[in-house]
């Protein structure tokens, strides 16, 4: 009898539907009959199995017993859920409402930002990073000078800078987190490796841009540090971010503090690498900047090129954070409506 | 930079395609943002020829027009009217989806048929609007796609060029890039032209009196030119890579530009004053119109090219109006210079003046191609105007021009990239670069590196070819050896944040954050009420807006016009927080920076409460969770005392936390003035911590302390004071009246007529408790009698016996 199996999940759904429908215990009681009674539809399906050939008696019976079993759960589950609740409305006033919320408040939510740089900090900390932080308020020579950017250097374009109201003229927001490198490498001699993550600014703001934005920044200085390690290192760190199996590409890129210089893509998490509007149709997302620290970086605080090599790398956690949530427009995450962030 | 495949493929015979050349560009460092076909969407697009044509019977607007492909003949009916018999157009058949969209389909208009279309430029996303449509020059042949006939079988491909790539921004640049990548090789276009004019130096006189300023300075002059638009193939690619056709003169200096990348500047011969040219930057301040109109101050040290009496252009940056070329130029003299980085951008800067070339100088420029810009240029105009050419060239400080040497140790690139490049690979790469490399088996190469690879100065440099050349792809992933981690001030800066914020949001805050610049107009307005001292202020040179002009002193206006914005969206329960720094001037420092942690509360003390209750939260619903949040963060006691130092709370509504005698925090009832001006309706409080300070001595590991063993003994106290009295202070001296007080607490607070004016009544629950027996009750009543002594003498506290 072909089909049996079908009728068996029919009966299942209907009599499930049934169930769910029924208003009064009364209700309840008239569909166990019609399906459990002596001519109800179980026992016709049940009587249909014994029909079956000897070879597929044993594999529908036991569809059909299940099913039999599943819907007299759900009788009786529906049947003591109503009593109970008829006896509560006659005994009511000895009875708590157990469904009324408790008393006290809700958790709050983190912010998106916040929530992903953190989540970033701890990845780096159990890689061996520690964490430094620097002043928001920075001069000329730590932020630029030091990095390698020369005054009159082009690449000064790339960071629209706020400047900052002093004597010296020299003040600046720093425009990302890398003048923590220089301040660690003055203060302490190799091994280094550190993380500092924090708020930089820059003199953009549209959709994509905020004038105030988030990074966390990277170096580590060794003997024996290459370009290798920092592949290593940040293909790790992208999978522990984005999950295992996303593709990743490193590609050569210029910074004024790095050479050689690498931008890490992963494969567009809107359009899984066919090509759409916000990876501009190119299949992948920038998602870092890094390289092997500039020899004259080195120079700048006074370690051995010969000697020591470093990698150093940073990345922007709005654009991370906006990724990983489906965000498009970055003033989203500085408006703090709470309809907002209750998301998170 | 825009360049179409098509003229990169006159520099570079690639097998790549344009796909593949993306690709293998953008692998190499070079990245190519976008590869667009130029021909998309003019499929069924193709040229055709009006056979015949008559207006439409049944409408005057529309004609019917005959035109043949070669081989068919299609009815047309058509609603412009520029176009007559015998013209050449655009016949978009039907099936055609033109690149605005639109779809071509058979039809009947006006009961005639109608099979295609006559396109516009406009509908053919050529031009921003047109009125009519496109008629094509006379000799085109019918029948041919569309795409071909006007040159759009081709790519375009958009180049983002890095600081240091400044010799990329040409396409001979971007050849040599794709043939460093290939070895394939790049092609130099013939420049062979006669020179039959009058010799050069007859015609002008040029010196260059800053030559730091301007190592080299070429120049070619042509005479008996006819100023006349471009041909049709330069005037597209020109427009296809975002310049504006000007004239043929004006075009090819700019073709130049893009092809080469040397920036060039045509002078009209007979306007130079004195017929002659000097590069010099002023001792003075002057001013000067340039060729866009605006007049400039030229300050002392800006270059400037001069004729026989003044300035006729800001060398590098942009022309004079003085000696541009015009309608009825017939002499011209090209410049094709070098100018010192630096110096064009500082005078672009100041004069805020960017253009192609000031770019171009500022990233710098092949030092060795301004002849050969030079030369082109005049051969490529010889091409399509008649001109006769000056004998010779000036060339003023060509004999400086050199490549450089940089040392290369092979060995070097394997210890930076942590793999094993090949010397024969290393070598080939330089070989592909066009870089020729001396090995005199000391370990250390010589590279010779050409000066249009002025960014190569270091033996670093010759490591990032290698290893960019040898793609990225092959760097093995290996990981940096471990070490035993640092622990950082920082570190726990990080985590004593983290449970800061967790605290809060297990309390139901939601975190919030805001930007660190506040708004000068909110704060020289409020200034007072916001503790707000303009003298005080970490000010910004160039804010973003109005909004933006000051470094925030403390976190209060971003929670507050939170609070504010979410009371406004219907969110009456505000409970936010933030961390983040707060900034001042120092006198030691210049400024300083302090990491702080504000809190907002407002609405109901139980949001979502069905108790009916609905209170709303006051002031020790915000003690309570900036006390309990200190305790977490670090378990010493902290005093809270009343303040009359922050503006913001109301008056006696506002409190400071000691901890150490160190004041850790504050927090109180927003003022009136405050929420009047942020349109908040009901009250609101706020509490601010110093996270570094707070945290600044977590207390040693306490010693334990044994259990009591005998029972204690309760003592209610109800006592009525002046109203003044604070409640704390009497708790602090019950818990010092006597040894065995084991804790006291406050159980009953009210006022009232019974009481009295001035006067609360206070009820007090003192624990008494003996470690080492049962207390007798000659012993409780004793202790008893002293507090209630104390509270009288101290507090001027009567005891209630009601
Ligand atoms: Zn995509």
């Amino acid at each position: 009898m072909p089909g049996t199996s079908e009728q068996i999940a029919r009966l299942r759904e209907e009599g499930m539907a049934v169930i769910a429908a029924a208003r009064s215990e009364s209700d309840l009681l008239d569909a166990k009959g019609r399906f459990f009674g002596k001519k109800g539809a179980v026992s016709g399906i049940l009587k249909g199995v014994a029909a079956l050939p000897m070879e597929e008696r044993k594999a529908v019976g036991e569809l059909a017993n299940r099913a039999r079993t599943e819907l007299e759960s759900a009788f009786d589950a529906r049947l003591s859920g109503m009593r109970e609740k008829e006896r509560l409305l006659r005994e009511g006033r000895d009875r708590i409402d157990v469904t009324l919320p408790g008393r006290g408040s809700m958790p709050g939510h983190r912010h998106p930002v916040s929530q992903t740089m953190s989540e970033i900090i701890s990845v780096f900390r159990r890689l061996g990073f520690s964490v430094q932080g620097g002043p928001d308020v920075e001069t000329d020579y730590y932020n630029f000078e030091a990095l390698n950017f020369p005054p009159e250097h082009p690449a000064r374009d790339m960071q629209d800078t706020f400047y900052i109201e002093s004597a010296a003229g020299d003040l600046v927001l720093r425009t990302h987190t890398s003048p923590v490198q220089i301040r660690t490498m003055e203060r302490m001699k190799p091994p280094v490796r550190i993380i500092a993550p924090g708020t930089v600014y820059r003199s953009d703001s549209d959709i994509t841009h905020s004038p105030m934005f988030h990074q966390v920044e990277g170096l580590a200085v060794d003997r024996d540090i290459t370009m290798a390690d920092l592949k290593g290192l940040l293909t790790e760190f992208c999978r522990m971010t984005f999950g295992p199996t996303k593709p990743v590409r490193f590609r050569p890129s210029y910074f004024p503090f790095t050479e050689p210089s690498a931008e890490m893509d992963i494969q567009c998490v809107i359009c899984g690498g066919s090509g759409c509007r916000v990876c501009k149709e190119s299949g992948w997302l920038e998602i870092l900047g890094a390289g092997m620290v500039d020899p004259s970086v080195f120079g700048f605080v006074g370690y051995d090129p010969e000697e020591y090599a470093g990698f150093a790398f940073g990345m922007g956690i709005e654009r991370i954070a906006m990724l990983r949530h489906g965000i498009s427009d970055i003033r989203l995450l500085f408006e703090n409506d709470i309809r907002f962030l209750s998301q998170f | 930079m825009k360049i179409p495949y098509s003229w990169l493929k006159e520099f570079i015979d690639t097998r790549l395609s344009p796909a593949q050349a993306q690709e293998a560009l953008t692998m190499a460092g070079v990245e190519v943002s976008s590869c667009r076909f130029l021909g998309e969407g003019l499929d069924s697009v193709v040229t055709a020829r009006i056979l015949e044509m008559r207006p439409h019977p049944e409408a005057d607007r529309l004609s019917l027009c005959k035109v043949t492909d070669g081989s068919t003949t299609f009815g047309i009916v058509c609603g412009a009217k520029n176009m007559k018999a015998g013209d050449a157009v655009a016949l978009a058949k039907t099936g055609a989806r033109l690149p605005n969209g639109v779809e071509i389909k058979k039809a009947k208009i006006r009961g005639q048929a109608s099979e295609g279309m006559l396109c516009s430029e406009q509908e053919l996303k050529l031009a921003e609007a047109s009125a009519g449509i496109m008629i094509l020059p006379e000799d085109t042949v019918p029948g041919k796609p569309i795409a071909d006939a006007l040159g759009l079988s081709d790519w375009l491909l958009e180049v983002e060029i890095t600081p240091n790539r400044g010799d990329c921004l040409s396409v001979l640049g971007v050849a040599r890039e794709i043939a460093s990548i290939t070895g394939e090789k790049v092609v130099l276009p013939d420049v062979s032209f006669p020179e039959e004019g009058e010799p050069i130096g007859d015609l002008v006189r040029i010196d260059v009196s800053d030559p730091e300023l301007c190592p080299r300075y070429t120049a070619r002059a042509i005479s008996g030119v006819t100023i006349a638009p471009s041909p049709d193939w330069m005037r597209r690619r020109l427009t296809l890579c975002g310049i504006r056709p000007i004239n043929n003169i004006v075009d090819v200096t700019n073709y130049l530009l893009l092809e080469v990348g040397q920036p060039m500047h045509a002078f009209d011969l007979d306007r130079l004053r004195g017929l002659r040219i000097d590069v010099r930057a002023p001792k003075e301040t002057l001013a000067f119109t340039t060729l866009d109109g605006s007049e400039r101050k030229i300050d002392p040290g800006m270059l400037l090219i001069r004729d026989g009496e003044g300035p006729v252009a800001v060398a590098g940056v942009m022309g004079g109006a003085n000696s541009e070329v015009v309608d009825g130029t017939t002499r011209v003299v090209f410049e094709s210079a070098h100018f010192s980085p630096s110096s064009i951008r500082r005078t672009a800067k100041r004069l805020g003046l960017s253009s192609e070339a000031s770019y171009r100088f500022e990233r710098g420029v092949d030092p060795a191609g301004t002849v050969y810009a030079a030369d082109r240029a005049v051969s490529l105009l010889s091409r399509f105007a008649p001109l006769s050419v000056a004998k010779g060239m000036i060339d003023a400080g060509g004999e400086s021009v050199k490549p450089r040497t940089v040392p290369f140790r092979p060995e070097r690139v394997n210890r930076i990239m942590g793999r094993v490049y090949a010397p024969g690979a290393c070598m080939e790469i330089f070989a592909r670069l066009g870089f020729p490399v001396a090995d005199d088996g000391t370990g250390t190469w010589n590279v010779t590196v050409p000066t249009h690879r002025f960014d190569i100065e270091r033996e670093i440099d010759l490591v990032e070819e290698v290893a960019r050349l040898s793609g990225y792809d092959s760097i093995p992933t290996t990981y940096p050896e471990s070490k035993a981690p640092e622990f950082s001030g920082d570190d726990r800066f990080v985590d004593i944040q983290e449970r800061a914020f967790d605290f809060l949001r297990g309390r139901g805050f939601s975190q919030a954050v805001n930007f660190s610049f506040v708004g000068g107009r909110t704060w020289e307005r409020l200034g007072t009420f916001l503790g707000f001292d303009p003298a005080d202020a970490v000010r910004l040179v160039n804010p973003i807006s109005d909004d933006a002009t000051l470094m925030r002193p403390h976190l209060l206006t971003g929670l507050l016009s939170n609070a504010a914005d979410n009371v406004r969206r219907f969110i009456d329960d505000v409970r936010l927080y933030e961390g983040g720094k707060a900034f001042g001037k120092s006198y030691v420092e210049g400024h300083f920076e302090e990491a702080r942690l504000g809190v907002i509360l407002c609405g109901k003390r139980l949001p979502g409460d069905w108790s009916g209750a609905d209170t709303p939260a006051d002031f020790f619903d915000m003690k309570g969770v900036v006390e309990p949040l200190l305790l977490h963060l670090c378990p010493s006691p902290v005093h809270v005392v009343p303040t009359c130092l922050r503006p913001f709370f109301e008056e006696g509504k506002a409190a400071d936390i000691l901890r150490d005698g160190e004041i850790v925090g504050w927090f109180g009832a927003i003022r009136k003035e405050l929420l009047v001006s942020f349109e908040l309706p009901g009250p609101v409080f706020y509490g601010e911590i110093r996270l570094l300070k707070a945290t600044a001595s977590p207390p040693p590991p306490g010693r334990y302390a044994p259990l009591p063993k005998f029972p204690p003994v309760f003592r209610d106290v109800a006592c009525v004071f002046p109203t003044g009295v604070p409640v704390g202070d009497v708790l602090s001296m019950v818990r010092e009246a006597s040894h065995e007080v084991e804790e006291a607490g406050v159980f009953d607070i009210f006022t009232g007529e019974k009481i009295g004016e001035g006067k609360k009544s206070v009820g007090i629950r003192v624990k008494l408790q003996s470690l080492d027996r049962t207390l007798t009750d000659a012993e409780v009543h004793s202790i008893h009698s002293k507090i209630v002594k104390l509270l009288e003498n101290r507090f001027g506290g009567k005891i209630r016996t009601s």
